[in-house]
């Protein structure tokens, strides 16, 4: 994947802050994949800006002792109330989304007595109809991994520090628009907030 | 990763705060008490005070930060004029600062 940054990372420390824009380090896409591995936990967190490997998630959670193994696999869709959506992107602020994400995973874990835990988010322009979420989890019967799934992707929905900006078909790229999660239910529908 | 110039802080804007200050980062004059940072923001910025800041989260290094409260204890000290300093959190030299809007992964 290629990388590009407005500005080069050695050029903006001399500059005066008040009259250049900089590029910050967790913006720089040298500095990815960035993650959180914790083997003792069996949790693994992640936020990359290359295509999401399905395989790779599930060897985290992979465990001799798993009678179950729950995956979840979030793509991009192709509309959005209505309008067709040309393209889509993530941007993160990555230390902040990174703790939040190991948070939500040890919770989970302890709460359901998971085996393992892997969350994956991918950043940058992600086509229509591929991932950009991938949650593994693996326990020891059904029950527990299929309920800490659902709940892990309701947390990183409600709290990651991670935003999408959808741009639409027929519109410019400038008019697109930033989404928020708290604005939408599971199912689709928009939720007022009263 | 760069170091702000001395006597300042860092401050990050993600999703519709960076659209509306059209920055990703910039570095501010510190020290500022956590509860003038909207104002200060707001003079640069006009009107992000109610278009976005209103619905975001503030973290200092990392940690959220209640700056309604901050308000709250600034307007408090300027009232009572009583000389008292309240404990008021004070973003530092050195520091950084993240306007986080209501986020969308998934």
């Amino acid at each position: 994947m290629g990388v590009s940054t407005e500005t080069s990372r050695d050029s903006y420390a001399s500059v005066p802050s008040e009259t250049k824009d900089s590029t910050p380090a967790h913006l720089d896409r040298s500095t990815f994949p960035r993650t959180v591995s914790l083997p003792d936990e069996r949790i693994h967190i992640e936020l990359t800006y290359d295509p999401l490997s399905a395989d790779t998630a599930l060897s985290y959670t992979n465990s001799p002792a798993a009678g179950a193994n729950v995956f979840f696999l979030g793509t991009t869709r192709n509309t959005f109330d209505g309008r067709a959506v040309a393209q889509l992107s993530y941007t993160s602020y990555p230390p902040l989304a990174l703790r939040t994400l190991t948070e939500i995973a040890r919770q989970s874990k302890e709460k359901h007595g998971l085996i393992a835990v892997s969350i994956s988010h991918r950043l940058g322009t992600v086509a229509v109809g591929e991932a950009s979420i991938l949650i593994a989890v693996s326990s020891g019967h059904r029950r527990a991994a299929w309920r800490a799934g659902e709940e892990i992707l309701d947390e990183c929905k409600a709290k990651a520090e991670i935003w999408k900006r959808e741009e639409f078909v027929g519109s410019k790229p400038e008019d697109g628009e930033w989404r928020a999660n708290k604005d939408w239910d599971g199912e689709g529908n928009l939720v007022s907030h009263q | 990763m760069a170091q702000a110039p001395t006597g300042t802080f860092q401050v990050h804007y993600f999703a519709s705060a960076s659209s509306y200050t059209n920055r990703q980062s910039e570095s501010l004059p510190a020290p500022l008490p956590l509860g003038k940072l909207f104002e200060v923001l707001e003079s640069k910025y006009p009107g992000i005070g109610a278009k976005v800041l209103t619905s975001c989260g503030v973290s200092v290094n990392l940690e959220y930060v209640d700056v309604e409260e901050e308000k709250v204890k600034l307007r408090d000290m300027e009232a009572a004029q009583d000389g008292q300093s309240r404990a008021l959190v004070i973003i530092k030299d050195g520091d950084e600062v993240a306007i986080i809007p209501p986020v969308s992964s998934g």
